[in-house]
């Protein structure tokens, strides 16, 4: 198991990345969700062992591979591969690149072709292999770097926003071979993304990071806000985009503002209730994801997400553009 | 204007008559020139990969250095040698002084930072995530650091042309440790300032014709081997 314990990480003296602690297990499916900026890129920067945490330290296995005073060394680097956003091939062609981290393990000329022509065919680049990078297009160099990093046998594949040049069939065809790696073999892959559907439909685990930090709800309806020092008591009211959000907090200044989708009540009409955030809208988008859930996102001035069952969402008739009430309460609203 | 046309046709006379002397000289200037330029890039590319690509306390301060040390005049340099390899100078012992070991130590000295600085740019140059991604594929430092320079191989070529050109037109150092001996410190450049100040303008003209030569050839050479790598 790979994990971050106690990990503060700064860059020129601003914390950039604060967890207490953050597990991969093996075999998992992760997926890190968070706008730009979130800290996504350096958590698995600092995974992959490229980098070492100004505080805390990284664990494989319970050991620590790497911090302010553990130097990671390349055998540990041997479990884990990182597929940057925009990767870069190495000089030579696409057989080369597919083979570099064997050759570096001293495996054997014939079994690197082997393994290499073997995981090309798993991952649709077999036509590349005699390929160079320029002769290459972004969304098939990041295929490339995804066969790449799998050529090696990791025990754990860190990917960041491994489909950003790729179109929606490519982006499909990628994540099921992921899937299907993880089937063949004990794999673990943590990817960020910002993309939430795929997140969801691929992940046996969505996290989120703000600001550096891990939510403690799901990633959809999270805003940077700036809390006023006015309010009754610890009730306040927080602008977001064009609306204002009551919330219970004795917190001022900057913040994260969150609000679970599964504390938002949808309806047709305004309803009779103590809830202290109630807002018209119209629905601009239903997502049918696992286990018979409805994503209602709905803009209300900004754009919120509802998770309602399909029985509900049926029963409201609600489809996009249609109208829709959204309403929670203050105490629903998490402030971190 | 005679003299110069007079120069010239001597210059010619003495390239294609093969004489001995000049043929000696030229052969000392290869072997300084290329023994200090192979020891100064061993040591400065190494150094300059260090400081492009290791943080560590006093980096920038190290990069002043390098960089400072490029401008320092070469006259300079022979001088602190001669101070050093002087029979009462603390590598006196050697007995290198007035032999083609004090000019190629010279030219290391004067080469060193050039090899270094040059080397530490053509890194820095090199797009990070090619470091990351051999590292992150299980390469050791060496490998890593392997891939690196095969992206930067070109700029490193030209660092070892521009070292070697350096050195083989460096006078400064080597008339003062040299001593400017005949047949045995006797090299292009203190070949040229010697003849020239005896009024013999056609051998001082010919030896500037060989000396830019050799630094054609040398460029030639380099970008055939640029084109190779295009290919």
């Amino acid at each position: 198991m790979l994990e971050l314990v106690a990990v503060r990480h700064r860059y020129a003296g601003r914390v950039v990345l604060d967890l207490e602690r953050f597990a991969i297990p093996p075999g998992a499916l992760i997926a890190m969700v968070g706008p730009n900026g979130s800290g996504k890129s350096t958590l698995l920067r600092l995974l992959a062992l490229l980098e070492r945490p100004t505080e805390g330290e990284v664990r494989l296995d319970g050991r620590a591979v790497s911090g302010p005073r553990v130097r990671p060394d390349a055998a540990a680097r041997r479990w884990v591969t990182l597929v940057e956003q925009r990767p870069i091939l190495l000089q030579g062609t696409v057989r080369d690149n597919l083979g570099y981290g064997l050759w570096v393990r001293g495996m054997r000329r014939t079994e690197v072709n082997r393994v290499t022509e073997n995981v090309a065919a798993r991952l649709g680049v077999t036509p590349l292999l005699e390929r160079r990078r320029h002769e290459l297009s972004e969304g098939e160099i990041q295929r490339v770097a995804v066969a790449r990093a799998l050529a090696v046998e990791p025990r754990v594949l860190l990917l960041d926003e491994p489909v950003s040049s790729a179109d929606r069939a490519a982006a499909h065809s990628l994540y099921a071979a992921l899937r299907e790696e993880c089937g063949r073999r004990p794999l673990a892959i943590c990817l960020a993304s910002h993309q939430l559907e795929d997140a969801y439909r691929w992940a046996d685990d969505v996290r989120a990071l703000a600001e550096g930090k891990l939510s403690p709800v799901t990633p959809e309806n999270l805003f940077r806000v700036e809390l006023p020092n006015t309010g009754s008591g610890d009730l306040k009211h927080v602008r977001v985009g064009t609306i204002e959000i009551a919330a219970l907090t004795d917190k001022t200044g900057p913040a994260i503002l969150a609000v679970p989708p599964t504390d938002i009540l949808v309806s047709r009409e305004p309803l009779a209730s103590s809830a202290r955030n109630v807002f018209r809208g119209r629905v601009t988008r239903l997502a049918r994801q696992r286990a018979g859930a409805v994503h209602v996102t709905a803009d209300v001035g900004v754009e919120l997400v509802a998770v309602v069952t399909e029985e509900a969402a049926h029963d409201l008739q609600l489809t996009p553009g249609g109208p829709v009430v959204l309403a929670f309460k203050a105490n629903a609203v998490r402030i971190f | 204007m005679d003299f110069l046309g007079e120069g010239l046709r001597r210059a010619v006379a003495l390239l294609l008559g093969g004489d001995a002397e000049v043929g000696g000289v030229v052969l000392l200037t290869l072997k300084v020139a290329g023994t200090a330029t192979l020891i100064a890039c061993a040591l400065g590319l190494p150094l300059g990969f260090f400081l492009a690509t290791r943080p560590f306390w006093g980096r920038r301060a190290a990069f002043t250095l390098v960089n400072t040390a490029l401008a320092f005049p070469t006259v300079v340099t022979g001088l602190l040698l001669f101070g050093l390899l002087s029979r009462r100078g603390p590598l006196g012992g050697l007995g290198w002084l007035y032999t083609w070991q004090a000019i190629a130590l010279g030219d290391v000295c004067i080469a060193l930072p050039i090899a270094a600085a040059l080397s530490a740019a053509a890194v820095q140059g090199v797009d990070p995530r090619i470091r990351r991604t051999a590292q992150t594929l299980g390469a050791s430092a060496w490998r890593t650091a392997w891939a690196v320079a095969r992206e930067a191989r070109f700029a490193l070529a030209a660092v070892i042309t521009a070292a070697f050109g350096h050195v083989i037109a460096e006078i400064g150092s080597a008339m003062i440790v040299g001593g400017n001996i005949r047949g045995s410190t006797r090299t292009l450049t203190t070949a040229i300032a010697l003849y020239t100040g005896q009024g013999d303008f056609g051998l001082a003209l010919a030896l500037g014709v060989i000396l830019l030569a050799l630094a054609l050839l040398v460029n030639i050479a380099l970008q055939v081997l640029q084109g190779k790598g295009h290919a």
